[in-house]
């Protein structure tokens, strides 16, 4: 969103830091889609979250194994990706605003969220999944 | 055991009849359908195919023979059966994929002087035909062959009668399919001309191996290429994986002598050279570990080793029990451990080592849905390298690829397509520029640009290259991304290819906005029309729906896509028929008056009401639209809002895509970057701080300073007292 209501700008808990310490803290929110310090968040969903992580975790670890095919990974990534929507509006409600190497954050709405989960989750998905059919464990 | 015969002869017609007549009344005729599993294999392959068709005259067809395989066709003459020509079906010779990356199947007939006398296609899988490009135009493109010698050099685009070129009329937005086809055509006759003695083979030089003493070691070997690899994974063949390769080979060439005496010893090479007569050559194959037998049980039953081959660009080399010798270990130190391993000895009077050739593994592919089997080869180059060869390695001119030869053949309109990308591009980046220059009621330094691109991407890129990106293609890069990565695919569409780097590359910068509010064919036209309809007046029954209708009805264009993209996962197929949402085909490739009513009411009637209400399938129904709108989520840089937005609702009803809200923000997933509220941003006369804050220096007699670039007149300062001194000083 283009914005004119700067209440609408947010500040998670990292933005002072510069640099490194920057990138290392935005690379784990990526990734880490639950509440960290100064974060408030509603523990049922945290917890749900953890929970259904762990089993889609499992299923790529499963994946690697070969005893999972391409087919059900892509439905547990998809699942997962549906949960992360949830936990991430509760606990770092925040998407980038501007460039990506800027340091502006906005309030995300649920469209923003979906659209974020998906497109990163899509570039982690392809990621692992081209890694695990290139060392020809993934059958397709 | 007559009317054994007789009975599955009627059965296999029927069948036949069923699949081929069928859906003959529908426009899509053998769009994927089902054909007689018996087809790829039966030795009578005419019962399962109308041969007839395509070699007019025929009364009766032979088995199945040759490798590959054809039919002989005859006719009676006089109670004599008289050989009339040859039936071949493409599938048997190639694995040439079309541009679904599926093969057309198609029956081809020749007669006994190499012409071709008919063409069938029994199944396509080709979305474009199926939707957009009658199939009628494929048969007329295959007409063209008919009586065309196999020979001859035929390819598609003009005939060049100096270089001896026959040219072939291409279908217009189906380049890729009829270049495929085009070689499907040309590969299979030739193929079949060849092992019936129509096409003689082509007589190459024979190589000369200079003297030397050196005695490599197999890793010497690997690296200067004199002995190669090919490797087939399972899953190439549809199978599931257990940890090894489907198919290792390692293979080389023994008559060098280098090669042959460190791969053999010299005894050993000594008397393998002292079976050969003059003109033959000898290759070694060795397998390790692998799921399957390169050698096969093929030459059990008919004394021909059916799944490796050595080609020489058009030639063919197949091996029989008697062109096999045992190999029974490998002299060079360090060569890999084996369990299986042959010398075959290449018979054909037109190979030479001194050019490059290729080994080819010829399996065959399990369809995961239908499970049918298809034909798929692998195969790997082999060129001696220079020191091998007496004079070095010859000059050889390889064909281009054929996404190169399309992108030679359009250079001009890629050229003209990425100046018009460039143009277009550089005036947005230059938007501030150009809205200072424009007010509310003159833009036409910011609608110059635009305009010119709307006609443009209409005209040119619409009508005449066809060049409308479509979600189908994205739906593709999602399958390709996951399946398997083709850039051949993607660059066999060059503008395609262009428009969609560009569109990933400033949706990411400025957002969807520039591809949908300035480039897409589609997108142009509607607003287009809706400004026509302004400009004739019309303008009192053009009409906005109400913004909370919009904002609910905005969402269904993102289900349309998310529905899309899951079906896609089931069924390609299906995915691409309900890709007609997109009115694309119907307006650009097909013509709008060329397709049955449904689709031109659907299209007519979306244009129709873009008259009067601005772009709304832009708006409400989209696929594509929805796709760049969810990546523009994260464009870097938007348009500017100052403070007073929030309570000014001046852009947002000037915003013909409704895409600012009631706070002021905008919704940069449905703006069209048209830049009206832009224009108005540093239009002192329209925007109403700008206008207040002007209205004010006038009565108090005070200057109209620039307006900066927050959107605010400069302030005036007092001046400080020593800038006079200051400036003296300087
Ligand atoms: S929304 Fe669709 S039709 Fe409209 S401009 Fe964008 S891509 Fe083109
Ligand atoms: S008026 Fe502004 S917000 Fe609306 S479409 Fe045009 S540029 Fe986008």
């Amino acid at each position: 969103m283009t914005i004119a209501d700067k209440n609408e700008l947010r500040h998670p808990p990292y933005d002072q830091a510069s640099g490194f310490g920057w990138l290392l803290a935005e690379l784990r929110d990526h990734l880490w889609p639950w509440a960290g310090k100064g974060q408030p968040a509603r523990k049922a969903i945290q917890g749900a979250g953890f929970a259904l992580a762990l089993a889609a975790t499992v299923a790529w670890v499963m994946a690697a194994l070969g005893h999972l095919s391409a087919g059900a990974i892509i439905g547990w990534w998809f699942g997962w990706s549906v949960f992360e929507v949830l936990v991430r509006l509760d606990a770092k409600p925040y998407v980038k605003e501007g460039p990506w190497w800027g340091h502006l954050y906005r309030r995300a709405s649920v469209m923003d969220m979906l659209c974020y989960v998906s497109f990163k989750n899509l570039l982690i998905g392809a990621a692992l999944f081209i890694g695990l059919k290139s060392a020809g464990i993934l059958q397709l | 055991m007559k009317a054994l015969r007789l009975l599955s002869a009627i059965a296999g017609r029927l069948a036949l009849c069923a699949t081929l007549l069928q859906p003959a009344a529908s426009q899509a005729d053998t769009y994927e359908v089902k054909l007689p599993p018996e087809l790829a294999t039966a030795p009578r392959m005419c019962d399962y195919a109308p041969c007839k068709d395509v070699i007019p005259g025929a009364t009766t067809f032979s088995e199945r023979k040759g490798q590959p395989w054809y039919v002989e066709a005859y006719k009676d003459e006089a109670g004599q059966k008289k050989l009339l020509g040859y039936v071949m079906l493409s599938t048997d010779i190639t694995d040439i994929p079309a541009y679904s990356g599926k093969p057309v199947v198609t029956l081809i007939g020749m007669d006994t002087a190499g012409k071709f006398t008919g063409v069938k296609i029994l199944k396509h899988s080709e979305p474009i035909l199926l939707l957009g490009i009658p199939e009628s135009a494929l048969v007329k493109f295959n007409n063209q062959y008919l009586g065309k010698f196999v020979g001859d050099n035929i390819e598609i685009g003009k005939s060049r009668p100096e270089e001896n070129l026959i040219g072939l009329d291409a279908i217009t937005g189906a380049t890729v399919t009829v270049i495929a086809q085009n070689q499907v055509m040309m590969t299979s006759g030739s193929e079949v001309a060849k092992q019936v003695g129509i096409l003689k083979p082509v007589n190459r030089p024979q190589a000369r191996f200079p003297v030397s003493t050196a005695t490599p070691s197999w890793a010497d070997l690997v690296a200067d290429g004199s002995v190669q690899r090919l490797t087939v994974k399972p899953e190439e063949v549809g199978l599931k994986s257990d940890g090894r390769p489907y198919m290792d080979l390692w293979f080389g060439y023994l008559n060098q002598p280098t090669i042959g005496h460190a791969i053999l010893g010299k005894d050993g090479y000594d008397s393998l050279m002292g079976r050969l007569k003059e003109g033959e050559h000898a290759i070694f194959i060795v397998a390790n570990n692998s799921m399957d037998s390169f050698k096969g049980s093929g030459f059990v039953r008919g004394g021909l080793y059916d799944r490796v081959q050595v080609r020489q660009d058009k030639d063919g080399f197949t091996f029989r029990d008697l062109d096999y010798v045992n190999l029974w270990g490998i002299s060079a130190a360090g060569a890999p451990a084996f369990n299986e391993s042959a010398i075959f000895i290449i018979r054909g009077k037109s190979f030479s080592a001194a050019y490059p050739w290729k080994l080819v593994f010829l399996g065959n592919k399990i369809d995961k849905e239908t499970a049918a089997k298809t034909f798929a080869n692998f195969d790997r180059e082999y060129w001696l390298a220079d020191k091998y060869l007496e004079g070095g390695r010859p000059v050889v001119v390889k064909p281009d690829p054929t996404w190169l030869k399309v992108w030679k053949d359009k250079v001009v309109e890629i050229i003209a397509f990425t100046a018009l990308l460039l143009v277009i591009a550089a005036a947005y980046a230059s938007r501030d520029k150009l809205v200072r220059r424009a007010d509310r009621k003159n833009k036409w330094p910011v609608n110059a640009f635009k305009y010119t691109g709307w006609v443009l991407s209409i005209g040119f890129v619409g009508f005449y290259a066809m060049a409308q990106p479509s979600i189908t293609q994205v739906l593709t890069w999602f399958h390709s991304l996951l399946f398997q990565w083709k850039w051949e695919l993607f660059l066999s569409d060059p503008l395609i290819f262009i428009f969609w780097i560009f569109i990933i590359v400033t949706v990411f910068v400025w957002g969807r906005g520039l591809f949908c509010g300035w480039l897409c064919p589609f997108g142009s036209l509607s607003e287009l029309l809706y400004k026509i309809g302004q400009a004739v007046g019309l303008k009192r029954f053009q009409f906005h729906l109400p913004q909370a209708l919009h904002d609910k009805l905005k969402w269904v264009k993102y289900a349309v896509f998310f529905g899309l993209l899951a079906v896609s996962f089931f069924s390609m197929g299906l995915a691409e028929q309900l890709a007609e949402v997109e009115p694309f085909k119907t307006t650009f490739l097909v013509g709008l008056f060329n397709r049955s009513w449904p689709y031109t009411l659907f299209a007519g009637g979306l244009l129709g009401l873009s008259i009067f209400t601005e772009r709304p399938f832009c708006k409400y129904l989209c696929p594509l639209g929805a796709a760049l709108a969810m990546p523009t989520t994260f464009r870097w840089f938007g348009l500017k809002r100052k403070d007073e937005c929030t309570s000014c609702k001046a852009c947002a009803k000037g915003c013909g895509s409704l895409a600012i809200d009631t706070k002021g923000n905008i919704d940069q997933r449905e703006c069209m970057l048209c830049l009206d509220c832009m224009v108005l941003y540093y239009d002192d006369h329209a925007c109403p701080p700008l206008a207040q804050e002007r209205k004010r220096r006038d009565k108090a007699g005070q200057p109209l300073t620039p307006i900066n670039g927050k959107g605010y007149f400069i302030p005036i300062h007092p001046a400080p007292a020593n800038t006079k001194k200051e400036g003296a000083a300087a």
